[in-house]
């Protein structure tokens, strides 16, 4: 019975698809050379429950974040995880499947497990060191990837890992 | 002053064995602990990546340790005491300080690799020690609790509970030893110990059926096969098994049911042996008992069929649908050798448990 009557009534169940939402804001677009931003996040599973619930904050104009972006609040369950560039990370949603190379560095912020209705926030103070465009990109990925209701955004400009990402464009006045 | 040291040295001659069953009863009490908390430890580990040392599952298994110590202290003091039967008593007190020095070692040995290494896997040199001592100190527990009962001839109820506190944590730390050798979850930053696929394959086919019927037959024919020994044994286990490695994840909540579809061979099982209490029923009782391993397992033996099988990556919430996806083809694969192996163990089991009762 266990065997052959169950797994049916087992297969049939639904897989969990957890479904992030993101909002995400830069407190300034404007700012002279050595002052500082804040970008803010707060995201949520707006679908099932999931396993991982990750905040990503990339910075392509960047070869290193030290002195640079500094965290001033966070309140995912686990510690965000510095990458730098070189590093090999997960790319194109595969769960570490596939991998590249990054080419720039970001922070991840991460929660496991995740139940519906979660919040989390994430504030980050950032003191550009160069002039022009300071650029950042956002997204957030739920685990299990099951399709393309588990990442956000769902559609726009990809990053170096082949995944969409929300961009803001800070302008670094002399 | 005199005469009370005396009177207290003639009472502890008296009650020594006694007192060597109480440490038993603590170091297989201290193993339990320690078993449960280990299986806490993986569903932990997997679901939320702790970050830490000190964690509830590490606390609850460190006070085990505690425990089983105090045991094997006071299986000292009994044994020092005991007037008759020594040789009895020596292998089982062996072990448990074997057992105890191995996990007592493995504390600070665990500190300094996490401290060194961060986060380890499932198996690796500190928690294979750990796992030694917890196999070592149950098996001491086990043959000092068993042979007590022989000794005095008790065959009541309480004598089979505490047969059944005897064979859990075996059961549970052998378990231990044999996912350690067959989940993939021992790669680190730093080390790669997973076992390789095929031989992590064998391994759980050939392991987890031989030592359910093993441990589920000896306990048996301890008791004399009395009837309700494997049910109550197997329902502890499946309990155990379920609040650590089911239950504490939400995802598998659902799957609860499924589960406990696993008492119909126990009882079964059970039936068997305790209605005929012969040698060939034991081999059918056995062969029934090692074919239910993939579902005694649920849920993580899926990822040593996964890895063989499919190679997908499994994260905790889809388990479910990937055991149940994999179980037709690992039924077809595994359940003639489980069934062997199931046979295979109820025959060894009858010459161990003559092994725990004859004594050394």
């Amino acid at each position: 019975m266990t065997v052959f009557v169950l797994p049916e009534k087992f297969l049939g169940k639904d897989q969990f698809t957890p479904t992030p939402y993101l909002e995400a804001e830069v407190s300034s677009t404007q700012i002279n050379l050595g002052e500082s931003f804040r970008l803010s996040t707060i995201s949520e599973n707006i679908g099932d429950y999931g396993d991982i619930h990750i905040v990503s904050a990339a910075f392509p104009t960047l070869t290193k974040t030290d002195g640079i972006v500094r965290m001033v609040s966070y309140d995912f369950s686990n510690s965000p995880i510095y990458i730098e560039s070189g590093d090999e990370i997960g790319a194109k949603y595969s769960g570490g499947l596939e991998t590249v190379y990054a080419q720039y560095p970001s922070i991840e912020a991460m929660s496991r497990p995740i139940h519906p209705g979660t919040k989390y926030t994430m504030d980050l103070q950032i003191t550009p060191d160069e002039l022009g465009p300071f650029t950042v990109y956002v997204k957030s990925i739920d685990i299990p990837h099951t399709s393309s209701l588990s990442h956000f955004p769902t559609e726009g400009q990809l990053d170096h890992q082949g995944e969409y990402v929300l961009v803001y464009t800070v302008n670094v006045n002399p | 002053m005199e005469i009370r040291q005396t009177q207290f040295h003639s009472s502890l001659q008296k009650n020594s064995p006694k007192i060597f069953l109480i440490g038993s009863i603590l170091a297989s009490l201290g193993i339990l602990l320690v078993t449960v908390g280990g299986s806490w430890d993986i569903t932990n580990h997997l679901l939320n990546k702790p970050e830490s040392f000190f964690s509830p599952p590490h606390a609850l298994m460190y006070s085990g340790v505690a425990i089983g110590l105090i045991g094997a202290a006071i299986s000292f003091l009994g044994y020092r005491n005991l007037q008759e039967s020594k040789d009895v008593f020596r292998l089982p007190l062996q072990l448990k300080f074997i057992g105890i020095f191995l996990l007592v070692g493995a504390g600070p040995f665990d500190y300094v690799w996490h401290s060194n290494f961060g986060l380890d896997g499932l198996l690796s040199p500190p928690h294979f020690t750990l796992l030694g001592g917890m196999l070592f100190c149950s098996l001491g527990g086990m043959f000092g609790i068993s042979r007590f009962l022989k000794t005095r001839e008790l065959k009541n109820n309480f004598a089979n509970y505490l047969l059944v506190l005897a064979t859990l944590p075996v059961w549970l730390a052998g378990s231990g030893v044999i996912s350690s050798l067959s989940l993939p979850f021992s790669n680190t930053d730093y080390f790669e110990f997973n076992p390789e696929p095929t031989f992590a394959f064998v391994i759980a086919t050939v392991a987890y059926p031989f030592f359910i019927s093993l441990i589920c037959i000896v306990t048996a024919k301890l008791s004399n096969f009395k009837p309700g020994v494997i049910t109550i044994l197997g329902g502890l286990f499946l309990l155990i098994y379920g609040m650590t490695a089911i239950v504490p994840n939400f995802a598998l909540l659902e799957s609860v049911e499924f589960y406990s579809m696993n008492m119909i061979p126990i009882v079964m099982a059970d039936l068997i042996v305790s209605f005929r209490k012969t040698k060939k029923v034991s081999f059918v009782a056995g062969g029934i008992l090692g074919s239910g391993f993939y579902m005694v397992y649920y849920p993580y033996i899926m990822y040593t069929y996964n890895e063989f099988l499919l190679g997908k990556l499994v994260s905790p919430s889809m388990i479910y649908h990937t055991y149940f996806e994999l179980m037709p083809q690992v039924i077809q694969f595994t359940i003639i050798p489980a069934v062997i192996m199931g046979v295979i163990g109820a025959l060894v089991a009858f010459r161990f448990s003559n092994k725990i009762l004859v004594k050394n």
